[in-house]
């Protein structure tokens, strides 16, 4: 029997959702890394700004992002295919959990895009 | 005076009772080593012959007296009572339909055994003899053919009891029990029924079937296989 939902395996989900941790730990670890070893302290709004705003760190934030979004999106209908069972309920939820992801994705790239250092 | 020991017994006869409820027998402990499932057939023989509750074998082969002991899922006929912290809690394996008493309905369990193909499929003509393997080969179904589907993993699994259409561990043992057998053809088959929601991939790897298994066998082990392969297959 087949859920509404998409008809793939749960094998993309499950590889990706692992693969996805792993860059999100990746990403932790740089953060960390980054804000308590690589500046030179103290750490304040100028210099973590400038940072965040070079095309490079906002291309890497970005990554982080999608894999973030993906990451807990895909939990989240994990989660629902472990609990909900019916057609109409799950029709919902997971459209709810597209509007919810779409919107996070669209309003983190455009607060990373517009990043400047503000005076 | 012997000592005593006291079983709680979930008790349930659909015919008569509105709700399940909890009976207290005290077992009388007649020798040592004496198993739960000993304490049980005191109880039906000469305290309460209504007790209904599945054994047969009672040394852990036949797989029917998988019970939900002081919140463990195990067999009856080889735990001895001495191991477990009185009261003795005894329940029904859980989230199976419950027909009476310690008795459940293994329906659902057995035919998601079916399922996945539990026996030898061949496509290649018969040898003259046996179909052969290597001692090596052989030694991958170490853990694995041992399985004597008392449905104790399957019933301890949080992922088996909130989807209902969840392989299960114990079927995904088995079905890995012929997916690695060198003498069997038939693990496309197979993958294409446990490459699914409701198969491997709904496996969270909780561990519980682990803990569970009376016969020491390693269901997440298993599964994890399982998914290797698949994964390989598609990546
Ligand atoms: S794997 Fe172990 S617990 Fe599960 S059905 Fe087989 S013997 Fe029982």
């Amino acid at each position: 029997m087949k859920y509404f939902g998409s008809g793939r395996s749960g094998a993309f989900d499950w590889f990706f959702q692992r693969v996805s941790g792993i860059v999100l730990l990746v990403t932790l670890f740089l953060h960390f890394y980054v804000m308590h070893f690589a500046i030179e302290g103290p750490i304040t709004y100028e210099k973590v700004m400038v940072r965040l705003s070079s095309p490079g760190w906002k291309a890497l934030d970005i990554v982080f992002l999608i894999f973030a979004v993906y990451h807990a999106v895909n939990g989240f209908k994990l989660i629902i295919d472990d609990y909900v069972h019916s057609t109409v309920l799950r029709a919902v939820t997971i459209g709810l959990l597209w509007v919810m992801g779409i919107a996070f994705l669209t309003i983190g790239i455009m607060t990373i895009v517009n990043l400047r250092v503000q005076s | 005076m012997a000592e005593k020991v006291t079983f709680k017994v979930f008790r349930f006869n659909p015919e008569k009772d509105k709700k399940p409820y909890y009976q207290d027998f005290e077992v009388e402990i007649r020798k040592p080593g004496m198993m739960v499932l000993d304490g049980l057939n005191q109880i039906r023989w000469e305290m309460d012959g209504t007790l209904a509750f599945r054994r047969s074998c009672r040394e852990g082969v036949c797989g029917s007296d998988g019970l939900n002991i002081n919140g463990v899922n195990m067999l009856s006929c080889i735990t001895h009572i001495s191991d477990l912290k009185p009261p003795i809690v005894i329940q029904p394996l859980p989230s199976l339909p419950v027909v009476k008493d310690l008795v459940v309905d293994l329906t659902d369990f057995m035919n998601k055994f079916f399922l996945v193909k539990p026996y030898l499929i061949t496509y290649s003509p018969p040898p003259d003899k046996e179909r052969l393997q290597t001692p090596e080969e052989r030694k991958k179904l170490d853990g694995l053919y041992e399985c004597i589907l008392c449905a104790c993993c399957s019933t301890s699994c949080p992922s088996y009891w909130a989807d209902p259409e969840y392989l299960g561990p114990s079927a995904l043992l088995n079905s890995a029990r012929f997916i690695l057998d060198s003498r069997d053809e038939g693990a496309d088959e197979r993958f294409e029924i446990i490459n699914d929601r409701h198969g491997v991939w709904r496996c969270h790897t909780i561990l519980n079937c682990i803990e569970a298994c009376p016969k020491l066998l390693n269901p997440t082990e298993a599964i994890g296989e399982l998914k290797k392969i698949l994964i390989k297959k598609k990546f």
